[in-house]
């Protein structure tokens, strides 16, 4: 590669070896992490330059998993962008669906019926719920725990299967569309949403129990990666990474969109109850109650859902006035944000630009990373919880 | 607030040349002409005391052929001042059109920067590391402008092979539909002919 | 990394080694609670299969008798794998209908489906006129070669792995 055109490629770590004594002493050691490492969570490669066992610097490598999907997006019409939207972040896709559905209903000035928007807050919720179970499984896995990825398997085959007879498809939904959702709940999956939510009470319980207390875990993630309020503002990060670092910040609250602003839930923040605020273990631990979160809002929405249409009313072929809208919605690894720009009756996007939580947090790992052992960097890595699916787009 | 934050804006900078662009549809904006003064527009931004914004969120680019404008998104993550502003700049020029980077004041824009110039060729001056990041190091055009080409090779492959493109099947509707209309043709011709 | 352990005094030590046996213990108790008292919740497949829902988007199915080449499919679908195909019935012949009562104009000469390419978002059967576009659920369908993913329902094979492969047949 490099010899193709050196001018474009000047990766600074990769410098000729040097071979005399005093030098090889010196000398860094340069040790590919990926971009097929279990811990990364994708295909995400890290150049990590150690010196013994500690990480001197680490550069993250992006785009093994780029799939145009902006520019894609530029020649799709409006629905059809929404499976490609599905395909950013594959294990919130509920959540990706919602934002861009917000965003283009917030240009075409489309209603959207309380039906709808009740079952949008509960699906998008209970997918946050197994985002964050796998995100903890595959922490537990990272950390050299296995059993409890399967725990948490276990609960999320659950909201799989209730997807999946609602929208379809197990992963990749298609389900919100623009101006409401595809399909209708009825009232005994309803039932069975409320039996789960009653039963994952008791399990979150069981996982603290199992990993969050365990001393093995606590050794392996606490004042590990830590970040400070100031560092979480200058890199731009958000989700649970800027409230593990104790910042009170959810956009759920702060600028509630889709009606959650009649849902009473707490925010949970890193407090630091074991090692210091905003290591991994306050990280960690802020989506375990999340979870518990999701579910008082699962049980407000149960409470509060009536009969109603499900599809506002949105033109057969949709077009857009002239210009352009940047939205923000709070999905599990962060704020989903959409900069849509449109032209004067356009049936395709001119532009889409899409703030992915996860690519802002890989840009925190060059700095999160000096000083730390190797095992901590892939403790660090599984903390912020990227999606290389939507790092890389 | 956009239209307080320019007045600011404009009385403490100079040559800063702010104005707020308020679109019939979406979103208002602050729209910076004076190119030289951006760097210090938007450490005015971050810095004064009324209204502050700590984080940078994204950053934007979109292609209009005469210009390419640059967004940059900024937000305080601040309970109490929950506020946001876009901040345009408009570039004119295909070749390397440049901005001051501004990666001294917000760490974040680090890799928004690189991937604007990845997709849209944008120059930011004084970048500490100016690379590509999500297409290869070596790949040539920028890929979100509007006149994009790709190339038809990448390091001795072919970009779109046919055989996975499924591009024979598709010639293969072309020919089918040729050979339908041909075969009309001659039988109209035929007919015609039976006529006479 | 300052764990207790290493900054600490005796006293820490020994708190550290207690809270790492009580808390392992802990854990391993749950472990052992599921080896008694939870079935295993493993399909074993090929031997067992589980009953899709209804909904299930699995491979595509076109009924071309019923298909009046309307060509909404292949405009609606986001990554262009339906080719289509079709020409105009001569004059004078009978116009037959669909089973609800469409009249077919055009005489259909082709309809591929790449599966290879679909991405199973289900677009095209939302905009079918005659519903004759449907998902089947029908999840087993490997091939050898990626040329065998493009399906021909003009085939008549096709329609012999019908009751196989429809919804509802």
């Amino acid at each position: 590669m490099a010899s193709q055109n050196p001018d474009n490629y000047q990766l600074s770590a990769t410098e000729p070896n040097v071979t005399t004594e005093e030098a090889l002493k010196s000398q860094l050691m340069t040790l590919n992490m990926g971009p097929q490492h279990p811990a990364t969570h994708g295909v995400l490669r890290v150049e990590i330059l150690t010196d013994s066992e500690v990480v001197a610097k680490a550069i993250p490598h992006l785009g093994y998993l780029h799939r145009c999907m902006e520019k894609h997006c530029e020649n799709l019409d409006y629905r059809g962008i929404i499976p490609f939207v599905d395909r950013l972040d594959y294990l919130a896709a509920m959540n990706m669906e919602l934002g861009y559905a917000l965003t283009v209903e917030k240009m075409a000035g489309t209603e959207v019926p309380r039906r709808a928007q009740l079952i949008r807050v509960l699906v998008s919720e209970l997918q946050r719920i197994a985002s964050h179970l796998m995100a903890f499984g595959t922490y537990a896995i990272d950390l050299g725990a296995f059993s409890p990825f399967l725990y948490a398997f276990d609960e999320r085959e659950k909201i799989l299967r209730l997807f999946e007879e609602i929208s379809g498809a197990r992963l990749l939904y298609n389900y919100i569309w623009l101006g409401g959702v595809w399909n209708d709940i009825s009232e005994q999956q309803l039932e069975r949403i409320s039996e789960f939510c009653d039963h994952f009470e008791g399990e979150v319980d069981k996982y603290n129990n199992l990993v969050t207390h365990n001393k093995i875990f606590k050794d392996r993630t606490c004042n590990v990666g830590t970040l400070t309020a100031e560092d979480c503002f200058a890199y731009g990060a958000t989700g649970p990474v800027l409230r593990g670092s104790g910042v009170d910040w959810d956009l759920r609250k702060v600028d509630p969109y889709c009606g959650y602003e009649e849902f009473d839930f707490d925010v949970p923040l890193g407090a630091g109850e074991e090692g210091t605020i905003g290591d991994c273990w306050n990280r960690y631990y802020v989506r375990m109650k999340e979870m518990k979160e999701s579910v008082k809002i699962i049980r407000q929405v149960l409470d509060k859902i009536e009969d109603g249409p499900i599809m506002g009313k949105v033109s057969k072929v949709l077009k857009l006035p002239k210009g352009e809208v940047y939205v923000r919605t709070e999905c599990p690894r962060g704020e989903l944000g959409i900069h849509l720009v449109s032209e004067e009756n356009g049936k395709k996007p001119y532009r889409m630009k899409v703030k992915s939580p996860c690519f802002t947090h890989t840009s925190m790992l060059p700095f999160m990373a000096p000083g730390q052992m190797i095992a901590d960097f892939v403790a660090t890595i599984g903390s912020i919880d990227i999606v290389l699916g939507e790092v890389d787009r | 607030m956009l239209n307080d934050l320019v007045e600011l804006l404009n009385k403490n900078i100079k040559d800063v040349d702010a104005e707020v662009l308020t679109p019939e549809n979406g979103d208002h904006s602050i729209l910076i002409k004076g190119k030289n003064s951006f760097h210090s527009a938007i450490k005015f931004i971050k810095e004064n005391d009324s209204i502050s914004f700590n984080a940078l969120q994204v950053i934007s680019g979109v292609d209009y052929l005469d210009h390419i404008e640059v967004n940059y998104m900024f937000a305080n993550f601040d309970k109490n001042k929950p506020h946001t502003a876009i901040v345009k700049v408009r570039l004119e020029g295909r070749v390397d059109p440049s901005i001051d980077s501004i990666v001294d004041l917000y760490p974040a824009a680090d890799f928004q920067e690189r991937e604007c110039y990845d997709m849209f060729g944008v120059v930011f001056n004084n970048h500490p590391d100016p690379r590509r990041i999500l297409c290869p190091y070596d790949w040539e055009g920028f890929p979100l402008r509007k006149d994009y080409m790709s190339p038809k090779t990448y390091a001795g492959m072919d970009v779109f092979p046919d055989d996975k493109m499924n591009m024979n099947q598709r010639e293969y509707i072309v020919h089918e539909k040729a050979e339908v209309a041909r075969k009309k043709a001659e039988e109209k011709a035929a007919s015609e002919s039976k006529t006479e | 990394m300052s764990t207790s352990v290493e900054t600490g005094s005796f006293k820490d030590y020994f708190r550290g080694l207690y809270q790492g046996v009580t808390s392992t213990a802990k854990g391993m108790w749950i472990t052992f609670k599921y080896v008694w008292s939870h079935k295993p919740v493993t399909i074993e497949y090929p031997e067992v299969r589980e009953v899709l829902p209804e909904k299930a988007r699995m491979r595509l199915y076109n009924d071309s008798q019923n298909c009046i080449s309307c060509t909404n499919c292949a405009n609606a679908c986001p990554v262009d794998c339906i080719y289509i195909s079709s020409v105009s019935r001569p004059k004078g012949e009978d116009i037959p209908k669909t089973s609800n009562g469409q009249a077919i104009r055009k005489i259909l000469t082709q309809f591929d489906i790449d599966t290879a390419l679909c991405c199973y978002c289900g677009l095209c059967t939302t905009v079918c006129p005659t519903e004759c576009l449907t998902h089947s659920h029908d999840y087993e369908f490997s091939q050898y070669a990626v040329e065998g993913f493009i399906v021909d329902y003009l085939d008549p094979e096709v329609k012999q792995w019908r009751d196989r492969i429809v919804k509802n047949p």
